[in-house]
């Protein structure tokens, strides 16, 4: 038995004693790491009251199976992408001790309140980190965004706030029915905007390409994956358990998770470097996972969520690896890399064949219980959608591993003399991620149950589940 | 199918030095094997789905590590198309029916010829994605062109032919005829069919017209393909006594055609490293098995009696003037005798005509390489003289389906409209054989000409392969099409476009001034106000 | 009706995010947004008549008079988090500055090699 206060406590102390004791940072840093870790997975169901004051007074933190899922999910991919990209760390110890509590707390906090400070406590660590690669201009544009984005939503809840007097999330979802409709549309319509902002739905993910597509390797597999799993996980958690859509506002938004998608994939799509292509492709599949939440198939999204940060992590790990030890992240530029790294390639493919949703890979459980449980709420288009959009990025995918495992010239034999001259460095500790993880992905593959036991334990505790 | 695969693998030792990921290889060439016999053995969709996109997935792996990068695109697109369309489709009905099996699948959308129209369209869209029909052939110029020279007999003689049999399975399991019976009938046959038929007649012409282009082998194979599908398609769309049967038997046929003229070109490109027509040439000198083996190969494909092609071919062409399918008969005909000019030309252009100076002592290929050419060959041989003998088979099919079965007794083909006796003709033909091969014997014999040895005004040759009489072979012909409208022109045009959307989302949406991104917002939000009206 | 002037303020802040090109400019009209937002939240605790919350003696706790006390102290909180991000916001600016010589986005190049 674990108090989840831990899980937020834990690292926020070790970042404040790494401050002090600035010799011992990395070991702070590992230490905080692997106690979440194991944290996470000996959390059992239970609701803190903090401060002393009753919910819905006071603030309390949440650890149902829906968080602990997201905690499980958020503090593997957190440590292994720490552990793979050990060399990247240098001074950001704090910065990421901080950012793990803020995140911890994202996933277990049960007011909305305190979902924004440790919202704006994530973005901030988040705007540090994606200043480990120099491009300034991109953080400048995450903060402005992220920013704007948070006090949309702190205008959002303090709309609500002034009408039904609560800010705690279970409070809010039973008084909700009482706020006018006007009124709920204003604060729904804040609220969606800033959430959108950090969980990257278009048009209110303007900084995705300068952040995402300047990572290194440890920025990129954090932001790509634990950011991206807190950030779709509170916007189910928001959309799914205190405000439940109806009517034309469902319409809306299921209109702009769909374009995100469907967009996402096609500038996916134009581009030519690895981490541009990924970071739209993170896009693509934010909206995906949102419209998934939005159609009200939280189980499906769950288990698109942990598809997405176990291979997005790889993926964006090794490109950012690829851009600090290589220079470049240019596909052509890197032709026939994974002849030489084939250790590194495996995890690579099994990461993208699982996330392009192929049989036997993991991504296709989703796939199939996606699209059936589409069919079975009597929606048409969206799988189609899903479909053609899944279509597009199997064939960029596809695109940048037939280039990355077979250098050559179009129309001559794949040799040898046409693989890149640059290398990778540094290659153990990217191996084992890529094969501990591409392995994992099979191991689920085969067992699918491992992932979905969580989620069914979820929700057979709420109504109309699965 | 699994013949075309043991045989190939006796190719593949000789392969493998010259290939980069070995390994990997090996291991995707087992995975698709696996995939194709699944796809045959399945009883239910999903099962039939899931190794359906793993010999997808596993044959993308080793098209790459020929010549084209851009090949393995190309292909994963347009079969996906395919396989996309048929997983909405299982999907839907398993969710209306509850079931993946497809015997209870079926029977229930007996019933439903609504349901039935949109499976139909949807699934055979997979079928037709595999067998390279108009307009989704591109990919298989492209993919078996560029496909490693042993691969590419899998691809047109084991995957292409999965095509086959889903197209098999959506047309004669679902009984077409009965549950379509209500609907427009074009020529007695439902709409649904007629439109098959249409596309497969389309194929035929484009895949002819096509392959009498190309210079390189392969992609003539590859477009012979394209036409060959074409035939089995309309022989299976009919759903008959007669076109049914050649269908399915032109299924095994042209597998074993298409895979002996692969074979034979990838013994050539071992030996020469080439296989672009006008580079080789006078060959039969050096490599006769090979040749042998081709030339019973084209024999068989071009559907010239004794080869077991042409019992297929008869057969459908039996069925289509039954019914007075003119045009469809007319493009039939058409690619019949635009298949001579075609497979004439490798023939003509590598085999016969003066050995290239390049070329003056390669030798034939190693005997574990002809091994499996001949097993292909003697089978064509085989089937020919005694189609019955697979026809019996068929015939057996046919019953399970409430088809009236094809007629067989011995060595002749009993239908409506007449009977053909396999074993008179081989009689014949074997008889003209032994005459021409006496008269060859007897008469005087031609000069044997060097390929340098040509009269030049004493200018020197600098490029030898320009007075290789095989270079621009057809050219005439070409001259008649050369500015035709073309599929693979529009896809590029697709794929351009969807580039230029992305590139267009990236400038508006993802732009490095925050103001975009705040005024997309601002807009966003303002819309929301205007048109949410109701939670 | 104070309100509406706020809304103001958040509506002056998203003008300046959208028509200025100097960084730092940019910051300010963020922080006249969240100054916006901020006053906005206050104004959502405010009873008319009534008196600070803090219990004491002489005051009944009776007539419910009091403002509402926890947007001040929401309010606190999100300032304290304004403060930080501009700070970090200005951090940035100046590293912008000495790598681009310039402040005026139009003038700097862009990052990306694609």
């Amino acid at each position: 038995m674990i108090n989840p206060v831990l899980l937020i406590a834990i690292p926020l102390l070790f970042a404040f004693l790494s401050v002090m004791f600035k010799k011992a940072d990395k070991g702070l840093l590992v230490l905080a790491v692997l106690f979440n870790v194991l944290a996470a997975f000996l959390l059992k169901e239970t609701e803190v009251v903090i401060g002393g004051w009753k919910p819905p007074f006071g603030i309390n933190l949440i650890a149902d199976q829906y968080s602990i899922f997201g905690l499980i999910i958020l503090n593997t991919v957190f440590a292994l992408s720490v552990f793979s990209s050990f060399s990247s760390v240098k001074k950001y110890s704090t910065v990421l001790l901080v950012s793990l509590a803020a995140l911890n707390g994202m996933m277990l906090t049960g007011d909305l309140f305190n979902l924004f400070v440790f919202l704006e406590i994530a973005s901030i660590s988040a705007y540090i980190l994606s200043t480990m690669t120099k491009k300034f201009k991109g953080t400048f544009n995450y903060i402005i965004l992220g920013a704007l984005g948070s006090n949309l939503y702190l205008l959002g809840i303090i709309i609500l706030y002034s009408t039904v007097g609560t800010l705690n999330m279970a409070d809010m979802a039973s008084k909700i029915h009482l706020v006018n409709n006007n009124v709920l549309l204003l604060a729904l319509t804040f609220i969606f905007a800033g959430f959108a902002v950090e969980a990257k739905l278009m048009p209110f993910n303007g900084w995705v390409k300068g952040v995402y597509g300047n990572a290194n390797d440890l920025s990129g597999g954090i932001f790509a994956s634990a950011y991206a799993t807190a950030a779709i996980m509170m916007f189910g958690r928001i959309f799914t358990n205190i405000f439940v859509l109806d009517g034309t506002l469902k319409t809306i938004f299921l209109t702009i998770t769909v374009l995100t998608f469907i967009l996402g994939e096609i500038a996916a799509f134009s581009q030519k470097n690895i981490r541009s292509t990924l970071a739209f492709s993170s896009v693509g599949q934010a909206g995906l996972i949102a419209t998934l939440f939005l159609s009200g198939l939280s189980g499906v999204a769950m288990m698109q969520v942990a598809n997405h940060a176990l291979a997005k992590l790889v993926m964006f790990t090794i490109a950012g690896a690829m851009y600090v030890y290589a220079g470049t992240d240019n596909i052509e530029k890197l032709q026939g890399l994974f002849k030489k790294h084939k250790l590194i390639g495996f995890g690579f493919s099994v990461a993208a064949l699982s996330l392009v949703g192929l049989p036997i890979f993991y991504g296709f459980y989703v796939k199939i219980f996606a699209l059936s449980n589409l069919f079975k709420i009597n929606s048409y288009w969206i799988p189609a959608l899903i479909l053609f959009s899944s279509l597009i990025e199997g064939i960029y995918y596809i695109r940048m591993l037939a280039k990355l495992w077979n250098p050559g010239e179009e129309g001559k034999e794949s040799k040898d003399e046409y693989t890149t001259k640059l290398s990778l460095e540094n290659t153990f500790a990217y191996a084992v991620l890529a094969v501990v993880v591409g392995l994992f992905i099979l191991y689920i593959s085969y067992n699918p149950e491992f992932i979905t036991q969580g989620i069914s334990n979820y929700l057979s505790n709420i109504a109309g589940g699965m | 199918m699994v013949l075309v695969y043991s045989m190939v693998s006796f190719f593949n030792p000789y392969w493998m030095e010259k290939v980069i990921h070995p390994a990997a290889y090996n291991l995707f060439y087992l995975l698709s094997l696996g995939g194709t016999l699944g796809v045959f053995y399945s009883k239910d969709f999903l099962t039939l789905f899931i190794f359906w996109e793993l010999v997808v997935w596993s044959s993308m792996f080793i098209i790459p590590l020929g010549k084209s990068r851009r090949a393995t695109v190309v292909y994963y697109g347009i079969s996906t198309i395919g396989s996309f369309a048929m997983l909405y489709a299982l999907l839907l009905l398993n969710v209306k029916y509850g079931t993946f099996e497809i015997s209870t699948v079926i029977n229930k959308l007996s019933t439903d010829p609504k349901m039935a129209t949109l499976f139909f369209f949807l699934i055979v869209m997979a079928g037709l994605t595999k067998l390279g029909i108009f307009p989704f052939y591109t990919w298989l110029p492209i993919a078996h062109g560029n496909a490693p020279h042993t691969f590419s007999p899998v691809l047109s003689g084991g995957l292409v032919k999965m095509g086959g049999f889903i197209a098999f399975l959506i047309t004669a399991v679902l009984p077409t005829s009965k549950v379509f019976a209500n609907h427009l009938q074009i020529l007695n046959n439902p709409y649904e069919n007629y439109i098959l038929m249409i596309l497969g007649a389309i194929s035929i012409i484009i895949g002819t017209l096509m392959a009498i282009k190309q210079d390189d082998a392969k992609k003539l194979i590859a477009y012979s393909t394209v036409s060959n599908s074409g035939y089995i398609l309309i022989g299976l769309a009919m759903v008959d006594q007669t076109a049914f049967a050649g269908g399915v038997m032109h299924v095994f046929n042209h597998a074993m055609a298409s895979a002996a003229m692969f074979l034979a070109f990838a013994a050539i490109a071992y030996r020469t490293g080439t296989t672009k027509i006008s580079e080789l040439g006078g060959l039969i000198k050096r490599m006769p098995v090979t040749f042998t083996v081709y030339l019973i190969a084209i024999i068989s494909l071009a559907g010239i009696p004794p080869m077991s092609g042409f019992a297929s071919k008869w057969l459908i062409y039996q069925g289509l003037l039954r019914k007075g399918n003119m045009f469809i008969a007319f493009a039939a005909f058409f690619g019949s005798v635009g298949s001579f000019m075609y497979v004439f030309r490798p023939l003509a252009g590598a085999f016969l005509g003066q050995l290239s100076p390049k070329h003056k002592d390669i030798k034939e290929v190693p005997f574990w390489m002809q091994l499996p050419m001949l097993i292909i060959s003697g089978l064509t041989i085989l089937y020919g003289v005694y189609p019955g003998l697979m026809l019996k088979y068929i015939a057996k099919i046919q019953t399970s389906l409430n088809l009236p079965a094809i007629g067989v007794d011995g060595t002749k083909i009993l239908t409506p409209n007449g009977m053909w006796d396999s074993w008179t003709v081989t009689l014949v033909f074997t008889i003209g054989f032994i005459i021409a091969t006496i008269l060859y014997f007897v008469l005087p014999k031609a000069k044997s000409v060097d390929l340098m040895d040509t009269y030049t005004s004493a200018e020197f040759i600098h490029n030898p392969d320009l007075y290789h009489y095989s270079s621009n072979y057809y050219a005439p012909f070409e001259r008649l099409y050369k500015n035709h409208p073309s599929v693979e022109k529009f896809y590029d045009a697709i794929a351009l476009r969807f580039k230029e959307l992305g590139l267009l989302v990236k400038t508006w949406f993802f732009n490095e001034n925050p103001a975009f991104t705040v005024f997309w917002i601002s807009i966003v939000i303002t819309a929301i106000f205007m048109w949410g009206d109701k939670i | 009706m104070i309100q509406y002037l706020f809304i103001g303020l958040i509506l002056i802040g998203i003008y300046g995010l959208l028509t200025q090109k100097n960084l730092i400019k940019l910051v300010v009209a963020l922080n006249v947004l969240e100054v916006g937002v901020n006053l906005f939240i206050i104004s959502t605790g405010y009873v008319k008549d009534g008196v600070a919350p803090i219990l004491f003696k002489g005051v009944p706790s009776t007539n419910g008079t009091f403002v509402d006390p926890l947007p001040q102290a929401l309010v606190l909180t999100a300032i304290v988090i304004g403060v930080g991000v501009t700070a970090l916001a200005l951090t940035v600016v100046r590293k912008i500055y000495e790598k681009h010589g310039t402040l005026n986005l139009d003038e700097m190049g862009s990052e990306s090699d694609d």
